[in-house]
């Protein structure tokens, strides 16, 4: 694997890639018991009802855990390295992996505060996310 | 009166390279290990159990490998199946072998495990990556196994302030089992320290090159039997006196419980069934991909309190002549990880601790010894707990 690897955007994941082409993060809510979940389903995780609806997250979150990747599995991302890989949790609940970028990687710490920012993949933006400055200075603070 | 099941017959090959051979080659080269070691007859063996050949290769997985084993050792089994749950296939199979045992369908079963594990550098790094992470939720990342490992390790870290330092130590106490088991694939390289752990190069914070398990090849076969069945095999079989199963999750970043990854769901059904706690056990062989991996089972497993799992081996109590043997054959750290057949390893050095052959690494007080294994990213566990007496 050489080329940049972009996620397939057919499916029950469609309309997440479409709002994500416009600049938006968005989750599935289930109508029957409210959970709010991604990554996108046929059905709700928690109760199985099928009644789906998509909501707008607010881009912000918080780092749950992160590891500085320093080898690669592939040319692409050895490019990158060291890169970092980290689940981020967001205000809604749902947790997403991304890269944390934009920032020194050693800054990067659990609870560290990012907000959501797309890197174009071909014609795919993929969400990624990247420290909200407030974030920082509660770091240094504390 | 219920009748019990045991261990009756363990055997492995010496990890290593075995570039001559296919995995059903090594398949057949663990059956004629078994048979030189042992004596059996096919009489004896009504139940076969494999893994399929060629999994973690992401080639060629023959989920007919039951069936072409039971041809070479012309066998006509009552219960047999191929079977996959990662690195707890093998628990796994020991366990649907009790199930079977326990309603009839078979006296003794034969469990048998080969593998390769894939070259990393050859692109079997990203192969992996492929069979492991949500396609286009994680591998568009750059997740493989050794980063998705890194952030469970991190978030256990956070939770309950294990050290790198702690990691590494898990490290050196493998390596001292090593240098006492004359298979152990690194017991020519030599002590290692906790400093070489933490000057070694970083992979995947916080994992150095050292804090990974040995790729290598290999494989094993198992027969487990009811009790009479055993005492014809052995006089001094590995009674089965528990076991547990449980599978947490898909992807570890949807894991619910990513810090200990519900390891102790599966370990509490072992401790229920065997009638026994932490206190009883006297050894534990712990499935060790990398060095976080056994502070995490040591701690939920009662055998450490929550954050003093590290502290354990820190303190040398999981070395040898320690309280708490750990990883008694060298563990996937330091005896090597063979691919697919990596979790039978640890049940044939727990086997043959509890009947006394272990040679120079032999635990004399190795009465009731826990074996707690796990496949995926950590995500299907299994548990067996064996002991001297029923």
């Amino acid at each position: 694997m050489t080329g940049a690897p972009v996620p397939n955007q057919e499916g029950v994941a469609g309309p997440f890639w479409e709002a994500a082409r416009q600049g938006r993060l968005v989750a599935q809510r289930c109508q029957g018991c409210g959970y709010i979940f991604l990554p996108p389903r046929r059905w709700c995780p928690r109760c199985w009802a099928s009644q789906l609806e998509w909501i707008a997250c607010s881009g912000r979150g918080r780092v749950y855990s992160f590891t500085v990747v320093h080898q690669a599995p592939s040319h692409f991302f050895q490019r990158r390295a060291p890169y970092v890989l980290a689940i981020v949790e967001l205000e809604e609940g749902p947790r997403l992996m991304a890269n944390i970028v934009g920032v020194e990687p050693a800054r990067v710490h659990i609870d560290m505060a990012v907000q959501v920012t797309f890197e174009r993949r071909g014609e795919v933006p993929v969400p990624q996310f990247t420290p909200i400055d407030k974030g920082d200075e509660d770091a240094e603070a504390r | 009166m219920p009748r019990g099941v045991a261990i009756a017959a363990a055997s492995e090959l010496p990890p290593g390279r075995y570039p001559h051979m296919t995995v059903l080659d090594l398949y057949e080269e663990a059956v004629s290990l078994l048979l030189r070691e042992w004596h059996l007859s096919p009489r004896m063996i009504d139940g076969l159990l494999c893994a399929p050949a060629g999994m973690a290769r992401g080639e060629e997985t023959d989920i007919f490998t039951h069936e072409r084993l039971a041809y070479a050792l012309g066998l006509r089994p009552t219960f047999a199946e191929t079977v996959n749950a990662g690195g707890a296939t093998y628990a796994l199979m020991v366990q649907r072998a009790c199930w079977a045992i326990k309603e009839g369908v078979a006296s003794a079963v034969l469990c048998l495990g080969a593998g390769k594990f894939p070259s990393v550098s050859r692109g079997g790094a990203d192969a992996m990556a492929r069979m492991v992470s949500h396609p286009h939720f994680e591998y568009i990342y750059g997740a493989y196994i050794v980063p998705l490992y890194a952030l469970i390790a991190r978030r256990f870290m956070h939770e309950r302030g294990t050290t790198p330092q702690e990691m590494a130590a898990v490290a050196v106490a493998a390596r001292q089992w090593a240098m006492l088991h004359p298979h152990a694939l690194m017991r020519g390289a030599g002590p290692l320290s906790v400093d070489d752990v933490l000057a070694s190069r970083p992979i995947a914070e916080p994992f150095h090159l050292l804090d990974c398990s040995v790729p290598c090849e290999g494989g094993g076969a198992l027969v487990v039997a009811r009790d009479d069945v055993a005492m014809e095999i052995n006089p001094r079989p590995a009674h089965i006196l528990g076991w547990g199963e449980f599978h947490s999750h898909g992807y570890v970043t949807w894991a619910p419980e990513l810090a200990t990854a519900g390891a102790r769901w599966s370990i509490e059904q072992a401790y229920a069934r065997a009638g026994l706690g932490p206190s009883d056990i006297r050894v534990a062989e712990l499935y060790d991909a990398f060095t976080i991996c056994p502070i995490i089972l040591l701690e939920e497993a009662g055998l450490a309190r929550r954050g003093e799992g590290g502290r354990l081996f820190a303190q040398g109590h999981c070395s040898p002549g320690g309280p708490l043997p750990v990883n008694t054959y060298g563990g996937l750290l330091s005896y090597s990880h063979t691919g697919d057949a990596s979790g039978l390893s640890m049940i044939v050095e727990g086997a043959l601790q509890v009947m006394g052959r272990a040679g120079a690494r032999q635990v004399p007080e190795a009465e009731v010894v826990l074996v707690h294994t796990y496949g995926g990213m950590m995500a299907e566990h299994s548990t067996l707990i064996l002991g001297r007496r029923r």
